[in-house]
Order: C-alpha cells, then sequence, then structure tokens
C-alpha cells in the first residue's frame, strides 16, 4: 500500500506537468468555436462533442463536415480516421495496462491523447500504483482545461469578425499536424498526393474524395515503404 | 438530431480506438503490414483533410494565392520551429497580408 504522501506526490506531477502541455490545445479550442459557429449547430450541441469525443482534431473534423452537409456516416468515418493515430498509441502503451486494475483499463483510455500519450511514455519505470495516479491526474486535467477552453471557444468564436476568414485556421492548424508529425519524405509524397485526388474528386458526393483521396495516400505509402524495403 | 447521434458515434468509435489494445488485446500480436498503413493513415487523411476544408459542399475548390502562400509558410514554419502557436500566427498572417495585396 503506498503511502499518501507518495500519491499526493504523482498526482501533483501529472497537473504541473501537463499544464505548458496544454498551451498547443489552446488555438484548437478556439478554432473549434469558430467551427462551430460556422456550421449552424447549436453552441451546446456542438460543446457536448468535448466530454463524448475528447479530440480536438476529430471534433474539429466532424462539425465541419456536418456543418457542410455531409451525412453522419461520412463526417463519422471522417472523423474516426483523423483519430485513428489513437489505435498505435493505445498498442505502444497496452503493457504499461497489464496488471492494472479493470477499473483503470476501462478509464484510462478515455483520456489517452496526444499530450496523456507522450507523457505517460516517459514514466515507463513507475510502479503500477505511481503511474495509475499520474496518468489519471495529467488525462484529466487535460480533460478539464479542455471542456474549460472550447466553451471559452464557443465563446468567442462569433465574435471575431466574418471579414477575417478566420476559419483559414482550421486548414493552417491542420497543416502544423501534418508537418510535425512528418518523419519520412515518404509522408511527404503521399499528403501531397491525398491533397491532389481530393481535389480532382471534389465533385463527388458527401465528401467521399476526401475518403478516398486518403485512401489512396494510404496505399502509396504502403507501396514507397515496399520500395525501400527491397532495395 | 442526426448532429448528436454524429457526435455520440464518432465518441464511441474515438473511446474504441484508444481502448481496444489496453482493454482487450494487450496480448496479441497486430500485423506489421497493418501497423505501417496505420503510420501513413496520419498524412494522407491530413492531407486530404486541409485540401477539403479549402472546398465547398458543392465541389468547388477555393485554393487561391493567398491560400498557398499562408499554407506553405505554415508549414515552413511547423517544420522549422515545431510550434502550432507559431505556426497559425505565421500562416493568418501571410494569408491576411496576400489576400488584402492581392485584392
Amino acid at each position: 500500500m503506498p503511502r499518501m504522501s507518495d500519491r499526493y506526490l504523482h498526482v501533483r506531477r501529472g497537473v504541473f506537468e501537463s499544464i505548458p502541455l496544454f498551451i498547443p490545445a489552446i488555438p484548437f479550442a478556439l478554432v473549434f468555436g469558430v467551427v462551430v459557429g460556422e456550421s449552424g449547430i447549436a453552441p451546446w450541441l456542438g460543446w457536448s462533442s468535448s466530454p463524448l469525443i475528447f479530440g480536438g482534431a476529430a471534433q474539429i473534423t466532424l462539425v465541419s463536415l456536418l456543418g457542410e452537409g455531409a451525412s453522419v456516416a461520412a463526417a463519422v468515418t471522417a472523423a474516426l480516421i483523423v483519430g485513428a493515430r489513437h489505435l498505435l498509441y493505445s498498442v505502444s502503451i497496452a503493457p504499461r495496462f497489464k496488471g492494472q486494475p479493470r477499473w483503470f483499463r476501462w478509464l484510462g483510455p478515455y483520456v489517452l491523447i496526444d499530450q496523456v500519450f507522450a507523457l505517460a511514455m516517459l514514466r515507463q519505470d513507475d510502479n503500477p500504483a505511481a503511474f495509475r495516479a499520474y496518468f489519471l491526474s495529467a488525462g484529466f486535467t487535460f480533460w478539464g482545461l479542455w471542456m474549460i477552453c472550447t466553451a471559452g471557444g464557443l465563446f468567442l468564436g462569433p465574435l471575431i469578425p466574418s471579414g477575417w476568414n478566420i476559419a483559414f485556421a482550421a486548414p493552417v492548424l491542420f497543416t502544423a499536424l501534418l508537418v510535425t508529425a512528418i518523419d519520412r519524405w515518404e509522408k511527404v509524397v503521399v499528403a501531397l498526393l491525398s491533397g491532389a485526388c481530393t481535389v480532382m474528386l471534389s465533385g463527388l458526393p458527401n465528401r467521399s474524395g476526401l475518403l478516398l483521396g486518403a485512401i489512396v495516400g494510404v496505399l502509396l505509402g504502403l507501396l514507397l515503404e515496399s520500395r525501400r524495403k527491397s532495395l | 438530431m442526426s448532429q448528436f447521434l454524429a457526435i455520440v458515434l464518432a465518441g464511441i468509435g474515438t473511446y474504441l480506438s484508444r481502448a481496444i489494445f489496453i482493454v482487450a488485446l494487450a496480448d496479441r500480436q497486430f500485423p506489421a503490414l497493418a501497423l505501417r498503413a496505420l503510420e501513413y493513415v496520419a498524412p494522407a487523411v491530413m492531407g486530404a483533410l486541409i485540401v477539403s476544408m479549402l472546398t465547398t459542399a458543392g465541389g468547388e475548390v477555393l485554393i487561391g494565392l493567398p491560400e498557398l502562400a499562408g499554407l506553405g509558410c505554415a508549414a515552413m514554419v511547423a517544420w522549422k520551429t515545431r510550434n502550432h502557436i507559431y505556426t497559425l500566427l505565421t500562416g493568418m498572417t501571410v494569408f491576411w497580408v496576400v489576400a488584402a495585396i492581392a485584392v
């Protein structure tokens, strides 16, 4: 049984190490507010995606596609594909959840966002109780801040004059996400080709060009990689 | 109503994508090909999504000089600084300046 003061130490560490990492999420919260405002979706309904989805890129994708009249199936599929990196997090961090209580194995994944994953992977050597205290305190610090900031974004977004075309911030932020995730040239080629395909297929209904463009990109990535391996 | 349904479905799907290996499949090996394909999902989707955000529902592509300049400069700043806030400020400023000059 860990002493109470030990647990307090890990909780405090989780909270304080999360706060600086939350700063990059603030523009996402603002852009989310703008996107909800432009989509015509009721603000409270848009905000409900914060506790229900808890993932900025997926929330922005879902709301902007719904606002443009995409079908439920198309918008949900696109949002899930945007969030597909969570599968990689889930695989990578699963060993740390072996031997943890069942409630934590169910609750922990709910707050497994990019930053929590990055922080928790640095805590490989903690004992299970310390890992649990750290993971949950970091995760729910991000959660609380995200609930507050997306509500703030919904309030501030509509105050920005429409002549500023602030919605352009959404593709700019996604460019930031795209570029910072690039670790080999194949991914640049894949992103450019997916974009080009999406332009060419932009006339298709329900934004299916988006999905087809992405599928073409993934196939090209696999092709490029298998060629590199065989050289 | 269908909008709320979409949010709930996306929420369930997002949770499952985070939970599946932790809750259920921790001991199972994921096929190597699938893991490699997953690596390319992010750049492919982001590339497609950025373009899609600059396209109207009717299929009209709204990519002009201000958009290209803004995204190009944003990409460079993101590559150099790895900082989302600098990237956002640069992309928006270039977009506004080029749009003001081009008009």
